[in-house]
């Protein structure tokens, strides 16, 4: 029976005109968005050419922007940056190519991250609105349940026929454009970061099946189709975002940090303060002086960035309360253009200051292994017990229908 | 009948669900996102406030006319409408190591954000059936069977719908500016209330824009279930692809140099300009040793004439070449050419540095190309017109950026005569004043940030406002179309 029930519901979607209009639109933006990105990723590709032939002495690290950044861009361009050692602890950053084009400050990069995270759940809660309502209105509903068919089993057969006919075009749009990424001799994709692609359509299949079951279960509270459809879009709104977006501003309230401007300044200052001092006095006192600054400079980096550490851990535990969030942490945490991989940088950058070593700083991103370890999954966790949470009130709402 | 029309579809909007939600969303969300903002504002307040004291401290204990290049005091206090739109950060945060990269993750949540996506949304909720709605249940032939004109229908369903969808976002910007107005960090003058209103103007633009899409959809439909579809398909297109994938295209149509390579190129310069000059340097110490022989040797005792021409001798120096020169006019004439070779060295080093000028030139004039056809490209997409239209209006955007380098670059114009004022005094007060010196700045002029004037922000920003009206137009015309041509059996 439940294999009916899955076959009957591929079918009646497959017919559908919502399935028409939203796998051309998901065809068209997955396609789009790769072809956009990867020509973003050869044009940082040559940017990193140039980086890597201008750098000096003093450059600490520059790393080539991930193939992956194609999919999930995230932080690749923070990066990517080449880091400099400056006076005093002070470490320069280079400016970021595409901050010569401002109205890049004002939209998002496309990838394909943006497009699941915001699109295609969008087109889960769309397919899934009036899986019940829907059903009911047009009275199918109480002709299936009227037979010796269990409930339980028709909300089961009704998720996997639903979500099945949903995912599948994704995925092959996705192949598609991977082939095409593939196929380029510029892209070199290795087995590990095959591994992280896999790893990532598995958490995107964990994310979108989080909105179906949502859009299912908000299905099962209403009695009309109109009804679902307007708080299934209420609900994406905010899950989407409402509390990714506000979490961030909401965290710099419960933890107190200057602005990098300040920040800035003040290490500025100090370098000046440095040259000065030194011009007032003989040779033989200016290391004093600059041990001096540079221990001053370290005291207040220092607790800068103990607070700033703080304010990412507060920001991402208030955003996780949304799906979305904990999705776009744990796809760029496993594509490496995270903020779990921006720290790590960042750490190995002040930890070769500290050892000095001749040689730039070899540094690769983390393995599948070490984005597993380093409590990565959490957010995978997070996504699951979503999807629990969501389908079991689908489960027990279903259970109590009214389907007259 | 038109006024029937109005208030019965302004009462059938009111009394559904989608209203309640709307109205609720609306208020907590508004309201939480200024109550938040107004308290980041404050915290941005402090820490200006903070960053300009820093400075006249500094200023104060280090004003050495030879540092002071790198320490004008410019500090760009936080925008006035930060407690409703979060502003673009200049380039003063780009090149920091530790930078904040989480709002690239989730950019921020603010006003502009609730008009664009919320009320969007909601006005496309409001309209998707408007028409195909009342085909459905039959209601639209039994009003077209009387003797009104679909001219009125059309007209008063535009109406009536757009007035209930208005009644939320109303109501929470009024609750959102009496906040404003009653919180005492905030102090709005006249003109950013009228800001204010013209924010509020062009809102109401862009919402009754997406309520005139779905009534357009709804009266190219047949059923409800299909143009919520095709409106959600637009929605999606205009407002999360379009403007999102421009500046990408024009990244790719049109090419900038690279910044680390031009930063190469510059260098490169830079060293090639220095060893020009100190070739030209090297001449002239052997022409001058051949001349004066040891009279030039002991001036080269004196750390002058070494390669390191170009950088200043110590002030025990200076000052002992000075006595010196004085004593002996002979002294005093071979520095004085030597000074003249010096000059003429330096000349031909500026010369040289002028095409590493051409080539930031080339750089910023590229640069900005590149951005105006991205912003033009992204013209087609009414959300970008209204983002631009929003932010240059209350000095958020992309205008306010480039308006603060020329209110800085006026401060220039104030700071640097006073400092040479200030030197040409020290040295009139003591001969011994070198560009090394202290320099007592206590009352420089300070650097005020003042709002661009409205009038130049409304110029700015008509043309993209304009586009927003006729976008309205040509939807209602397209609305107008279509249902002049409906079948509503």
């Amino acid at each position: 029976m439940l294999k009916s029930i899955i076959r009957k519901e591929i079918l009646s979607n497959l017919l559908s005109y919502k399935f028409s209009i939203i796998i051309i639109l998901s065809t068209i933006l997955i396609l789009v968005s790769i072809f956009v990105m990867y020509r973003d990723y050869c044009l940082a590709l040559e940017n990193y050419e140039i980086l890597r032939r201008t750098k000096s002495e003093d450059t600490v690290v520059v790393i080539p922007p991930t193939p992956l950044g194609i999919f999930a861009k995230g932080l690749d361009e923070n990066l990517c940056r080449s880091y400099e050692d400056g006076y005093g602890g002070r470490i320069h950053a280079s400016s970021k190519q595409q901050s010569l084009n401002n109205l890049f400050k004002l939209f998002t990069a496309p990838d394909l991250l943006y497009v699941i995270k915001v699109i295609l759940s969008l087109c889960a809660m769309l397919f899934a609105f009036d899986i019940v309502s829907g059903e009911k209105e047009i009275g199918t509903l109480r002709q299936s349940l009227s037979c010796s068919l269990k409930r339980p089993i028709l909300i089961i057969g009704k998720w996997i026929g639903g979500f099945t006919s949903f995912i599948l075009p994704f995925f092959i749009a996705v192949l598609l454009g991977t082939i095409f990424v593939t196929l380029s001799p510029v892209v070199d994709i290795n087995a590990q970061n095959w591994a992280k692609l896999g790893l990532f359509l598995l958490s995107s299949v964990i994310y979108l099946a989080v909105f179906f079951s949502l859009g299912l279960l908000i299905s099962c509270l209403t009695h009309r189709s109109s009804t679902s459809l307007v708080i299934s879009l209420f609900v994406w709104a905010i899950f989407v975002f409402i509390i990714p977006n506000l979490g961030h501003i909401l965290a710099r309230q419960l933890v107190r940090i200057p602005t990098v401007q300040q920040l800035e300044l003040k290490l500025k200052q100090s370098s000046i303060k440095r040259w000065f001092e030194k011009r007032r006095v003989d040779d033989s006192q200016h290391r004093r002086i600059d041990n001096r600054i540079r221990a001053e400079n370290e005291k207040f980096l220092e607790d800068y960035r103990n607070r700033f550490n703080r304010l990412a851990k507060v920001s991402q535990n208030i955003t996780r309360f949304s799906p979305a969030a904990a999705f776009t942490l744990l796809a760029t945490d496993i594509m490496g253009t995270g903020m779990a991989e921006e720290r790590r940088l960042k750490r190995a950058v002040l930890q070769y200051l500290k050892d000095r070593d001749d040689k730039m700083l070899g540094y690769q991103r983390s393995s599948v292994k070490e984005v597993l370890g380093r409590g990565g999954m959490s957010n995978c966790l997070i996504l699951i017990l979503f999807n629990i949470l969501f389908f079991t009130g689908a489960h027990v709402a279903f259970l109590r229908y009214d389907v007259r | 009948m038109l006024k029937t029309i109005i208030t019965r579809e302004f009462l059938n909007n009111i009394l559904n669900l989608r209203f309640m939600i709307g109205l609720v969303l609306c208020i907590i969300v508004t309201f939480a996102c200024i109550m938040i903002l107004a308290h980041d504002y404050q915290q941005e307040l402090e820490d200006y406030n903070i960053r300009v004291n820093l400075q006249d401290e500094f200023l104060r204990n280090y004003a050495y006319r030879d540092g002071l290049f790198r320490m004008i005091p410019r500090q760009k206090p936080p925008e006035r409408f930060r407690p409703l739109i979060i502003g673009i950060s200049g380039d003063e945060n780009v090149e920091s190591f530790d930078d904040n990269p989480l709002p690239i993750l989730f950019p921020p949540f603010d006003f502009l954000f609730i008009v664009t996506i919320i009320m969007s949304l909601l006005a496309i909720l409001f309209s998707y059936d408007t028409i195909t709605g009342e085909r459905q249940s039959g209601t639209l032939r039994l009003v077209i069977s009387n003797s009104i004109s679909r001219t009125k229908i059309l007209f008063g369903k535009l109406v009536g719908g757009a007035a209930s969808l208005l009644i939320p976002f109303i109501l929470s910007l009024l609750v959102g500016g009496l906040y404003i107005s009653i919180n005492p960090s905030i102090q709005w003058d006249g003109s950013a209330w009228a800001e204010f209103g013209l924010l509020t103007a062009a809102s109401i633009t862009f919402i009754t824009l997406f309520y005139l899409l779905g009534l357009m959809i709804s009266t190219f439909s047949r059923y409800p279930a299909t143009s919520i579809l095709n409106c959600l398909f637009l929605w999606v297109l205009l407002i999360l692809v379009i403007p999102n994938i421009c500046p990408h295209i024009s990244a790719q149509l049109y090419r900038i140099p690279s910044i680390k390579e031009t930063e190469r190129k510059d260098l490169e310069i830079e060293i090639h300009s220095l060893k020009v000059a100190r070739e030209y340097m090297k001449e002239s110490v052997k022409k001058f040793k051949l001349k004066y022989g040891t009279l030039f040797s002991e001036f080269e005792s004196m750390e002058f004439g070494g390669v390191g021409f170009l950088i200043d001798a110590k002030p025990k120096h200076r000052i002992a070449a000075r006595q010196r020169a004085d004593a002996d006019p002979e002294f005093k004439a071979m520095m004085d050419a030597f000074r003249e070779e010096g000059k003429k060295a330096q000349k031909e080093l500026i010369r040289i540095r002028e095409e590493s000028d051409m080539l930031w030139d080339d750089l910023e004039t590229k640069a900005a190309v590149q951005t105006k056809l991205a912003k033009n490209l992204a013209c087609i997409s009414p959300y970008a017109n209204f983002i631009y239209v929003a932010r240059d209006l209350t000095g958020t955007g992309l205008r306010s950026l480039e308006y603060f380098e020329q209110v800085k670059d006026e401060h220039g114009k104030q700071f640097w005569p006073y400092v040479d004022k200030k030197v040409q005094d020290a040295q009139k007060n003591d001969p011994k004043f070198t560009w090394a010196s202290f320099l007592d700045l206590g009352d420089y002029p300070r650097f005020e940030f003042k709002e661009e004037a409205l009038k130049d922000k409304l110029i700015e920003v008509l043309p993209y406002w304009g586009i927003l009206v006729l976008f309205n137009v040509v939807f209602f015309a397209a609305a107008f179309a279509g249902f002049m041509r409906y079948d509503v059996r």
